[in-house]
């Protein structure tokens, strides 16, 4: 921006999608996006939007029990038991910060508090081996006593005083379950950082389900409950309630609306939730560790609410499936290398074709194939044969003419390579009109790069990265989460 | 409608849901069908390394990775090695958090392509992990757990699940923490002493070994705490007592024993740094006048000098158990081929890994590997090896080279 | 509980003065480093009213950056450059360095969601987190990057001057003086340049500020970039007095140092300054008295203790809900 001294340039317009649309609520904006869009897909979207969320709960519930019959059972573990999980725990953090706008970041202590009342109530820890009938709902008991502590406390706190005060409570419970381990009966009650090991499977009125299948089924129905329960408490007065808190707390108490006894509800109703997965958690893991209950693991858990959406109940199981299935795919011990690379490419490639107009990206993609080629045989012309021999982990030899992939090492050149990228990237998303076109295609085969070079061999560490970038990308491009409402600002 | 429409679904997704259930209970588990399938042994099998990629200790992780590398190379390289071996990787996020070491068990376990595991690096992994490994007719070899109950307990213990199911090429903490209190006691003569764990179930576990090993003898122990994740223990080491000879530092994190080693004598300390196996890491623990109890690395050997070249000059032992225990699980595959006739099955593979042995040029450990059948002394049992396998106690010198002393 | 008690008190009087004064002169020195990372949150905070969780993974990327440089003209046994030039050279990358990795952060994880609901940005913050903790990792291959390893830093751990037979290193001193330093400039350029007026007529009411002709985009970006250069010269001197570095130290860190902006009262300079030796201090106390199990829990759990008597912490003003 050039300028004279003191008299700053005039803000940019904002773009229709960024400015706030003052004066419009949320019944306007609905309408507003039923309106737009033709095309098949949109269709489909329609279709979607217009069917009633116990429809969509049963068309989920219906696939959903097809899964164990068609995948192995590492595949169910890993993919069906966790996503259902969170989906679980998504559903009751959104009570709190969907439905009331409490931002809870304690979350994962009353997950926590769940697994270790079930540990102490069903191991040899202290001998004693309640059946999950009894200890389930205990633990809801507990997690939602500790709930109502809090809430208590916390209900002079605004905004973000909450949020630290969670937060840190988070941090408290598992630095007092993992290190302070106070000695209770000759034992230690929490274990210390060895946890409590060797836990009871879940069982019902001497029913016992300990394969991954059972604990499946068990989940889905809970799942399911747990659903329904949320859609008629969104529907009741409370929901409501819950709704005008969220949007202006000052406005609803204005109404006569008891506020503190909402919040306190909220908070109650989240942490008997998550104390219920915390039972389910202990049993699946076999053992409470306080690690399982740390930041990560309720960044994880937002992560699933906020790419959903918040408020929407359909919206966290979209993302308990996006985000579990994604974080676990990379991992390096789901051996599909192939797909992986698809995957990536073919994510990509569509993030392209959503360009306008058409001939954008085909001419983008073409100049990356184009490039690439160039720089391979600039490359293979001007340096040691070692640069170029190298093959991409799995097949796909063809790729090896395309891509630089040197064999041995070669200093830093991996990390030159990513350096380059998160620049380039800075670089495209700064300029504009074509000028970003023609960045796009050496950032795209840096990707490329970057990807054969170091992301295959890391899977693990791949995992979080393109975590924390969808992440920011989510955010920046809706803010609102996929299935959500967009925002309004009323003035 | 909208109403009746909803109560209608939810009745229905309920209904599914335990119908389901029902079937599902029922249906037949398919871990079993892999676990019993036949393997090709004409073409390239998969052994699964679990370590931590990422994570606090994501060093230690890397160190075990590299080696199990090299080791499948050195198979690869030596044409009468058959079947070729390939590695996959498992990412457990040691003391991240243990549903990545449970959720890298079933993917292994469901894999089919996986005949033998090495790893996980964690006790507490492989204590969580157990019944799945059993499940799917694996045998984990790890090559850094040293939790004694995973050989050696009695009923209602881990042991129970591990027995024919797990195997260490390093000897067990009760073995190490015997080792370290008699040498202080006996050949360093100091009986003042500070022992500090990283409050991790590998650090605790040997450090109560040792401390009650010291108090039999009448030593003076103090004790306290710091956590994988600190950094700075200027607190720690000014509350250390006056008089204080030696200072136990049984951690899984070399680089945090040298802090500590450089922190104390910023302050001025004068004590005796005597660290474990986890701090055993040449390159990285590197404070003049330390001991370190390790194991009994040929320094001198071919393959850890050209091993130290390629990677900085640090030859990373703490990954050199993970080494044997790809060319162990290697072995025992090409034994049960050799056995089955070209074809093989993961139980098979399973009950031939007590019965490789490897010689001390093989091993890379400085000791030969053969595993024990029954409990020996008053530590080992099956699962552990047996031998002359022991820990090694190791000087530091002003070069940074460790020696051995004990 | 009582034996507990116990013990601390047997350890006090073990330790004795000399002991008391060890703990205190090394809690002032690490509670000068959280200073100055508290004052990124505070500072973001004060303007924003945004919980930036990225700014401990600055810090961090801070010490990677000196240690880059050292890597490069420090040369283990025979530097390139002096003692004293080289940590001019350290400081001055480091410091430019984050800085602009937190103008970046800002440019496009937080700007465009100015108008989005408040969690958003918090979410793109975590976003940050994890996507620079994880790229370090990558880059450094998961391995610490150690200073100590060095030696012409040897002369900075030697003894400057005792109290009463206690040494206090060279090192020590250059951190305190340092921190000092840099918030006595920040204290300059907040009260008394034109930029330091339009920063806090921002924090004071955003819309009124830009409505004046402030720039407001302009002004946050300069407080990034200011906080991030105050975490990027803690992150040198971190990696100088703990001796290495590690992709998973941003965390921890961040989260005392963010503590300590919020005892002091959140978006409060002086008060970050103030809450961050108190961190320092208790922490230090804690680890040494109570054991070093004790230390964290003790630090978060005055926190919670003091936000509920008075949530705006020492120095922070009432928080007033304006209609």
């Amino acid at each position: 921006m050039s300028e004279t001294p003191g008299i700053p340039a005039p803000p940019e317009e904002p773009s229709e999608e960024q400015a706030s649309r003052i004066g419009v609520d949320s019944w306007v904006a609905e309408t507003e996006r039923h309106g737009r869009g033709r095309g098949p897909l949109w269709q489909l979207a329609r279709l979607w939007e217009y069917s009633p969320d116990p429809v969509k709960l049963l068309a989920f519930v219906a696939l959903a029990s097809t899964v164990p019959f068609w995948t192995n059972e590492g595949d169910l573990f890993v993919f069906g038991l966790f996503t259902l999980l969170y989906a679980a725990l998504g559903l009751g953090l959104n009570v709190v910060v969907g439905f009331a706008g409490l931002l809870d970041l304690g979350y994962v202590a009353f997950f926590g508090i769940g697994a270790y009342t079930y540990a102490e109530l069903s191991s040899s820890q202290y001998g004693i081996h309640w059946p999950a009938e009894a200890t389930i709902p205990i633990a809801m008991a507990a997690a939602a006593l500790v709930g109502v502590v809090l809430g208590f406390s916390a209900r002079r706190l605004l905004g973000d005083y909450l949020a630290i005060v969670t937060l840190f409570l988070g941090q408290a419970f598992v630095f007092f379950t993992g290190v302070a381990n106070p000695t209770v009966a000759g034992k230690g009650l929490t274990g210390g950082a060895n946890g409590i090991p060797q836990l009871d499977p879940l069982t019902f009125f001497g029913y016992q389900l300990t394969s991954t299948k059972q604990l499946y089924f068990f989940l889905l129905i809970v799942v399911t409950l747990l659903a329904t329960a949320l859609y008629f408490a969104n529907q009741s007065r409370t929901g409501r309630a819950w709704r005008a808190l969220r949007e202006d707390p000052l406005a609803a108490e204005v109404m006569s609306i008891p506020v503190n006894r909402l919040k306190i509800l909220a908070f109650v109703f989240g942490a008997a939730v998550a104390g219920l997965c915390g039972t389910i958690y202990a049993a699946i893991e076999t053992a409470a560790v306080s690690t399982n209950f740390s930041v990560s693991v309720l960044i994880i858990i937002y992560a699933v609410v906020i790419l959903g959406g918040f408020g929407s109940i359909a919206g966290v199981f979209v993302g308990a499936i996006v985000i579990n299935c994604t974080l676990e795919f990379l991992e390096p011990q789901n051996d599909h290398p192939e797909v992986k690379r698809w995957l990536f490419y073919g994510t990509i490639v569509l993030l392209i074709a959503l360009l306008k107009p058409w001939f954008r990206p085909v001419l983008v993609l073409a100049g990356t194939i184009a490039f690439g080629f160039v720089v391979h045989a600039i490359v293979a012309a001007t340096t040691a044969a070692s640069w170029t021999s190298g093959v991409p982990v799995s097949g796909a030899s063809w790729l090896a003419r395309w891509a630089v992939i040197p064999t041995g090492s070669h200093g830093n050149f991996n990390n030159y390579l990513y350096i380059g990228l998160v620049v380039a990237v800075v670089c495209t998303a700064s300029l504009k009109g074509w000028w970003r076109m023609i960045a796009l295609v050496p950032t795209l085969y840096l990707t490329a790069l970057v990807w054969e070079n170091m992301l295959t061999q890391n899977g693990g560490i791949t995992a979080f990265i393109l975590f924390g970038a969808m992440l920011i990308g989510l955010m920046t491009v809706r803010p609102q989460g996929l299935l959500g409402t967009a925002r309004v600002e009323i003035v | 409608m909208l109403k009746r429409i909803g109560a209608l679904a939810v009745t229905g997704a309920v209904t599914a849901a335990i119908v389901a259930a029902t079937l599902g209970g029922t249906a037949s588990a398919r871990n079993n069908a892999v676990a019993a399938a036949s393997i090709n042994c004409k073409k390239t099998v998969t052994i699964g390394v679990a370590y931590p990629q990422t994570g606090p200790v994501a060093t230690l992780g890397a160190n075990q990775w590299n080696w199990a590398k090299t080791a499948m190379k050195a198979w690869n390289k030596n044409k009468k090695n058959k079947p070729k071996i390939a590695l996959l990787q498992g990412d457990t996020q040691l003391a991240g958090t243990t549903p990545q070491a449970l959720q890298v068990a079933h993917q292994f376990a469901s894999n089919s392509k996986i005949v033998a595991v090495t790893g996980p690096a964690g006790s507490q992994e492989m204590q969580d992990t157990a019944s799945v490994w059993k499940s799917a007719s694996l045998a984990p070899v790890s090559g850094s757990e040293t939790r004694v109950a995973l050989t050696r307990g009695t009923t209602g213990t881990p042991r129970e699940t591990t027995k024919g199911y797990f195997f260490r090429t390093v000897p067990n903490d009760g073995q190490q923490g015997d080792n370290v209190a008699a040498y202080i006691h006996n050949t360093l003569k100091k009986n003042k002493v500070e022992i500090i764990d990283d409050e991790e179930a590998y650090s605790t576990g040997l450090s109560a070994q040792v401390q009650a090993d010291l108090l039999k003898v009448n030593a003076h122990v103090t004790t306290n705490h710091v956590s994988q994740q600190d950094t700075d223990f200027s607190s720690v080491i000014d509350s250390i007592p006056s008089g204080t000879q030696v200072i136990y530092i049984p951690w899984q994190n070399a680089t945090q024993a040298q802090q500590f080693y450089t922190q104390l004598h910023a302050h001025g300390g004068k004590e005796i740094l005597f660290g474990s196996d986890g701090t055993d890491v040449p390159g990285t623990f590197t404070g003049n006048g330390s001991y370190v109890s390790g194991f009994p690395v040929d320094f001198s050997s071919t393959a850890v000098k050209s091993f130290a070249a390629s990677h900085g000059g640090d030859p990373e032992t703490f990954g050199i158990p993970s080494y044997t225990s790809v060319i162990v699980n290697a072995t025992a595959i090409k034994t049960a081929c050799k056995a089955g006739k070209g074809k093989t099955t993961r139980n098979a593979i399973r009950k031939d890994v007590p019965k490789v042995q490897l010689t001390t040029a093989q091993s890379l450990l400085g000791f030969p590997v053969k595993f024990l059948a029954k409990n020996a002394g008053k530590w080992q049992g099956p699962g552990d090896m047996g031998g002359t396998a022991a820990f090694g106690i190791y000087q530091i010198q002003a070069n940074g080279s460790y020696k051995r002393v004990g | 509980m009582h034996l507990l008690l116990f013990n601390i008190y047997d350890q006090v009087r073990s330790l004795g003065w000399n002991g008391a004064f060890t703990l205190l002169r090394d809690g002032v020195v690490l509670g000068s480093l959280y200073s100055l990372v508290a004052l990124g949150y505070t500072m973001v905070y004060g303007i924003l009213k945004l919980l930036n969780f990225a700014h401990g993974d600055v810090f961090m990327v801070g010490a990677f950056i000196g240690f880059g440089v050292l890597a490069q003209l420090g040369g283990p046994l025979a530097p390139a450059l002096g003692l004293v030039p080289l940590l001019l050279v350290m400081f001055a990358v480091a410091m430019l360095g984050s800085g602009i990795l937190g103008v970046v952060i800002e440019r496009f994880a937080y700007r465009p969601l100015r108008n989005a609901p408040r969690i958003a940005p918090l979410i793109s913050a975590l976003g940050v987190v994890f996507f620079l903790e994880s790229s370090v990792q990558l880059i450094t291959n998961s391995t610490h990057s150690e200073y100590s390893t060095f030696p012409v830093f040897g002369p900075l751990f030697t003894p400057m001057f005792s109290v009463a037979g206690n040494p206090v290193t060279v090192v020590q001193v250059l951190i305190v003086l340092t921190a000092i330093g840099l918030m006595a400039a920040l204290m300059f350029l907040v009260y008394r340049t034109k930029l330091g007026k339009a920063m806090r007529a921002t924090s004071f009411d955003r819309e009124a500020a830009s409505m004046m002709g402030i720039d407001t985009d302009r002004v946050i970006s300069a407080t990034f970039f200011i906080g991030s250069v105050l975490a990027g010269a803690a992150g040198v001197m971190y990696g100088l007095y703990l001796s290495d570095t590690y992709f998973f130290v941003g965390f921890l860190y961040g989260l005392k140092a963010f503590t300590a902006a919020v005892v002091g009262g959140i978006g409060s300079i002086p008060g970050a300054m103030l809450g961050g030796v108190l961190v320092g201090v208790v922490e230090s106390f804690a680890g040494g008295y109570a054991g070093g199990q004790w230390k964290d829990i003790v630090v978060f759990g005055i926190l919670i203790l003091f936000l509920l008597v008075r949530p705006t912490g020492l120095l922070g003003s009432h928080a007033i809900q304006k209609v």
